[in-house]
């Protein structure tokens, strides 16, 4: 398949799935409750695909050269503002100036 | 809403910068940014993307990571109860990570679920209309931003931000452990098939822990 195609396929069908997740229960099923089972399995869901999508990140080794250490550990202080805090923007400053900071401790 | 608007510049820079990684043309960046709107996904779909994954494997894989969006949107319909039904249904669209961990604390917080549905309407705007723009920054600016910045650190920064309180008990820590030690575990599989499956596994010890929990608790 051309470039192009793939990507609007994929824009196209991601989008429609996507969409219906987050019309699922809010739009069609309103009216209905959750069966069990299912309840049971959507609490986990955000704690098991968000952890499963970030852990590669942090340990991946940087393009730039480098080993994952600075990062690894700047996530650590970034996950315990996180947890204190609350805080997305907090998060993001803390975790940003943790890893500039090893980062250049480290090269200079 | 505010803070989660500007905590989304980083990221939305980073997607714009990763769909011209991935040889999208403009057009193909913006119609990720606005017709996906889900930062994670766009991320997913420009890596798997430019590494040749087939079309079905990138569908599957974004769609799985999708699924969070129903446990949003079970949680969510009490709180969208007040507004009209054609209008629900059209606010579901902005449902993402950010506009449901404020709307879902306005709601914990007050109540009130009228106040909590217009602040997740307004909110939820405001955060497209700032995806957009970010992602176009990043799409046409994203060659100029230096390396040494590692910018892309910022993305598991946001998530780590909505992971952390989505630590409420020992089943759910238990959930997350499992699912990071397993997609490090089959870092071997091609095609980001870890992450699927490592989800899938996090989901499933989270259960069997509440399982056992719930058991321990009846002797």
């Amino acid at each position: 398949m051309e470039g192009a195609l793939k990507l609007w396929t994929v824009i196209v069908a991601v989008g429609l799935l996507n969409y219906f997740s987050r019309m699922s229960f809010i739009a069609f099923f309103a009216r209905r409750s959750v069966p069990p089972l299912l309840a049971r399995a959507l609490r986990y869901v955000p704690a098991a695909m968000l952890s499963a999508l970030i852990v590669p990140m942090i340990v991946a080794v940087p393009a730039g050269g480098g080993g994952s250490g600075p990062r690894v550990a700047a996530a650590l202080v970034a996950g315990a503002v996180a947890w204190a805090t609350g805080s997305t923007l907090k998060t993001l400053g803390a975790g940003m100036a943790a890893l500039w900071l090893l980062q250049w401790s480290t090269q200079g | 809403m505010l803070p989660a608007c500007v905590a989304m510049v980083p990221f939305g820079v980073v997607c714009g910068v990763g769909a011209a990684a991935a040889g999208a043309n403009f057009i193909g960046a913006m119609g990720m940014s606005t017709i996906i709107f889900s930062g994670a996904a766009q991320i997913l779909a420009s890596q798997l993307l430019a590494t040749g994954a087939p079309v079905a494997v990138v569908i599957l894989t974004c769609s799985v990571l999708g699924l969070r969006f129903l446990m949003y949107s079970a949680a969510m319909a009490p709180v969208l109860q007040p507004l009209p039904r054609r209008w629900s249904g059209a606010l579901a669209f902005l449902l993402t990570d950010q506009a449901f961990a404020a709307a879902i604390r306005k709601f914990d917080a007050h109540g009130d679920a009228r106040r909590a549905a217009l602040h997740y309407t307004g909110g939820g705007m405001a955060l497209w209309c700032f995806w957009q723009a970010t992602n176009a920054a990043g799409f046409l600016a994203g060659n100029v931003i230096p390396a040494a910045w590692s910018l892309e650190f910022a993305v598991p920064l946001c998530f780590l931000a909505l992971l952390a309180p989505a630590m409420r008990s020992v089943p759910h820590v238990f959930a997350a452990v499992v699912a990071g030690v397993a997609v490090l575990a089959l870092d071997a599989l091609p095609m980001r098939l870890n992450l699927v499956i490592a989800g899938v596994l996090g989901i499933l010890g989270g259960i069997a822990i509440e399982l056992a929990g719930e058991r321990w608790k009846a002797r």
